[in-house]
């Protein structure tokens, strides 16, 4: 049994710790790329969105290689990600690929036996004992939540850096470390290593770089290649970018939900404009917004993939919140045809106007 | 007071309970015109680029109600299922609205979560006291409301044609005239009978739905694909027309579901937009029709 499961941002590197860890056989799938997006755009329905398209082309590109279980995430809903379990299991199978597929989904729906069951299928591969398996799983964790940790940081803290694109090379460099690991605990000291490397970079305080809050739809946002790498380009500008929708946060959320207890800032802070939740990250989209605004950003820019559902209720809204509050908003709709020339120049023209209204170039006196 | 009630999306379905009883609380009750042209421009102007036709639909209907009510109900249809919803635009619906279009009276955006008479009374409780203080006739008006809903079958079924066609879709994709361009009419001009997916009973569709995998959560969208699946495989009609309105994110998985399962069966998708020309629905629509001649 060869496991696969398609890619989402960096947490490659933390399943790749899983699986070493638990000694279990697996296919990562090459990193989503312009020929996933191509297979995914052929197979799948015309009018699904983007994360469905990528998705597909990490499995084909994957089951080429040599995988022949799919992992498969899921939800119940309302947004059409939870959808998607069905139908690419439809799909892979009409294509004529002899697959087991692992869908996870959430335990409201399933019941947390059968979703246990259905991890079992996957943990029961490993030779490894019950309390091993445990020490792994945490590991994975814990090396999700230094990545982003990192991530967020370089991003961050480029605005800052004395040397231009030292932070980008520190995470670069980190990521292609990482993934020369071949055991968790391997990996974590790697990562721990480039935490200390990006703590003791040299930072010019004295900078006030434009700072952008990216928020939007969770897959676009986190998966580079789906937004074409805006945040590397922004780094190329010297703009400091965050995101507060990261896997860790991801996993952070779901674990805090049943007791209503999940991300209380972005909640509070979006009340007045959307005091109810529309499904996928709607709510948590108009949430940033106003804290970003709350925090000092200069402006946020919302990425979403044609035809989201809950991402275009939080479109009509977030006009409303750059009104009120003075607070420039772009919104970018990814596809499998965006060009990227039309794409840089909207966000090159976005920062231009960020940065004049910082230093007020418009004005005489 | 005026209550304006907006003639879009699932007015279709629910009309005879929101008319009963904001009228038996003893406000005036008015509700905008059919679509129309001019409703569809104000929408398309009003409403955020990406919405879908009938989102965008909705938004000329409260337009047009704007400086004639004092008050305006944006239903904001949460659950009329356990368990599953609508689309996620229905629920943050009236935030697009108030959004979108400027100098907005009073609406009334109360989540209504149908799935149980206690429940859907949370709803009227909050909605009625904004019109009246009195329990007992907001209790009363709900009583009357629900009985006139129950009464009211808003399926077609035709009878008496030699061709048949089931017409699955959204509810405000099948029951607007307009958005659809009168497409019953036309049908039933060209010989054909149309069914729709109230005339099967709810056990049926259950009954399909549990061929699926996953259990689907959005009502419609659960309505539909049991509807088509069941009717293409006791042949019960000759062929299926969805009605989908481009950009919909339920109807591009569901459409890809009944495609699955009916596998050979008649199937055409007419999507529609607020661009779609009526030249090109009518080639469509008779393209079909003769195909199904020929084929039976």
């Amino acid at each position: 049994m060869k496991i696969t499961a398609p890619h989402l941002g960096n947490v490659y590197l933390a399943a790749k710790a899983l699986f070493d860890g638990l000694e279990i056989d697996y296919i990562m799938p090459p990193l989503s790329n312009k020929s996933a997006i191509e297979i995914g755009s052929l197979y799948s329905p015309e009018e699904i969105c983007l994360p469905f398209k990528i998705m597909v082309g990490n499995y084909i590109q994957a089951i080429e290689k040599g995988a022949d279980t799919v992992i498969i995430p899921g939800s119940c809903g309302p947004c059409r990600f939870g959808e998607y379990g069905e139908m690419q299991m439809n799909l892979l199978n009409k294509l004529g690929y002899d697959l087991e597929f692992i869908l996870i989904d959430s335990p409201g729906d399933i019941g947390i036996k059968e979703l246990f069951n259905r991890i079992d299928r996957i943990s029961t591969k490993s030779n490894k004992s019950g309390r091993q398996k445990i020490k792994v799983l945490s590991d994975a964790i814990k090396i999700m939540n230094l990545i982003d940790k990192i991530e967020g940081e370089a991003r961050y803290l480029t605005g800052y850096e004395e040397e231009k694109g030292k932070c980008k090379k520190i995470l670069n460099s980190c990521i292609r470390e990482a993934l020369k690991c071949n055991n968790p605990q391997e990996m974590i000291q790697v990562l721990k290593e480039y935490e200390m490397e990006l703590n003791n970079i040299k930072l010019d305080k004295s900078k006030n770089p434009v700072k952008i809050a990216i928020i939007g739809e969770i897959y676009t946002i986190i998966e580079p290649f789906s937004n074409l790498y805006i945040e590397d380009k922004l780094m190329d500008y010297g703009v400091s970018t965050q995101k507060k929708l990261t896997p860790s946060w991801w996993v952070k959320n779901m674990a805090l939900s049943p007791v209503k207890l999940n991300s209380l800032d972005i909640k509070n802070a979006g009340k007045e404009y959307l005091s109810i939740g529309v499904g996928g990250h709607g709510r948590e989209c108009i949430g940033e917004a106003v804290l970003a605004h709350e925090n000092g950003f200069d402006g946020a820019i919302q990425i979403f993939p044609m035809g989201c559902m809950p991402e275009i209720v939080s479109k009509a809204i977030l006009p409303t919140i750059s009104k009120d509050r003075d607070f420039p908003i772009m919104s970018l709709i990814v596809d499998e045809m965006t060009g990227e020339a039309g794409y840089v120049t909207r966000i090159e023209a976005f920062v231009d106007l960020l940065e004049r209204r910082k230093v007020d170039a418009l004005s005489w006196s | 007071m005026i209550v304006g009630i907006p003639k879009g999306l699932l007015y279709y379905k629910y009309n005879p309970f929101l008319q009963t009883f904001f009228s038996e609380l003893g406000a005036e009750v008015i509700t905008s015109e059919d679509t129309n042209k001019k409703i569809l421009n104000e929408g398309i102007k009003y409403s955020v680029d990406e919405a879908c036709l009938p989102i965008k639909v909705f938004h000329g209907h409260v337009f047009s109600l704007r400086d004639k009510s004092d008050i305006i109900v944006i239903p904001r249809i949460m659950q009329v299922k356990k368990r599953e919803y609508i689309c996620p635009k229905f629920c943050g619906l009236p935030e697009m609205i108030i959004n979108s279009i400027p100098d907005m009276p009073k609406t009334i955006t109360e989540p209504i979560y149908a799935i149980s008479k206690r429940k859907l009374y949370n709803w009227a409780e909050n909605a009625g006291s904004i019109i009246t203080k009195d329990k007992s006739k907001i209790k009363k008006a709900f009583n009357r409301a629900l009985i006139e809903q129950k009464g009211y079958d808003s399926g077609i079924k035709d009878e008496n044609y030699r061709l048949n066609i089931a017409l699955v879709g959204h509810p405000y994709n099948i029951y607007d005239d307009f958005i659809n361009m009168n497409i019953v009419k036309k049908l039933n001009k060209l010989g054909i009978g149309v069914i729709t997916e109230e005339c099967l009973s709810e056990d049926l569709i259950n009954k399909e739905v549990d061929d699926l995998y996953k259990r689907p959560f959005w009502t419609f969208a659960r309505n539909s694909y049991g509807f088509a699946s069941h009717i293409s495989k006791e042949k019960q009609v000759n062929g299926i027309i969805y009605i989908s309105s481009f950009a919909c994110g339920i109807d591009s998985v569901v459409v890809e579901l009944i495609k699955d399962k009916i596998d050979e069966f008649p199937f055409m998708i007419l999507k529609i937009d607020e661009h779609t020309g009526e030249a090109g629905l009518d080639t469509r629509v008779e393209a079909f029709a003769d195909m199904l001649e020929r084929s039976c």
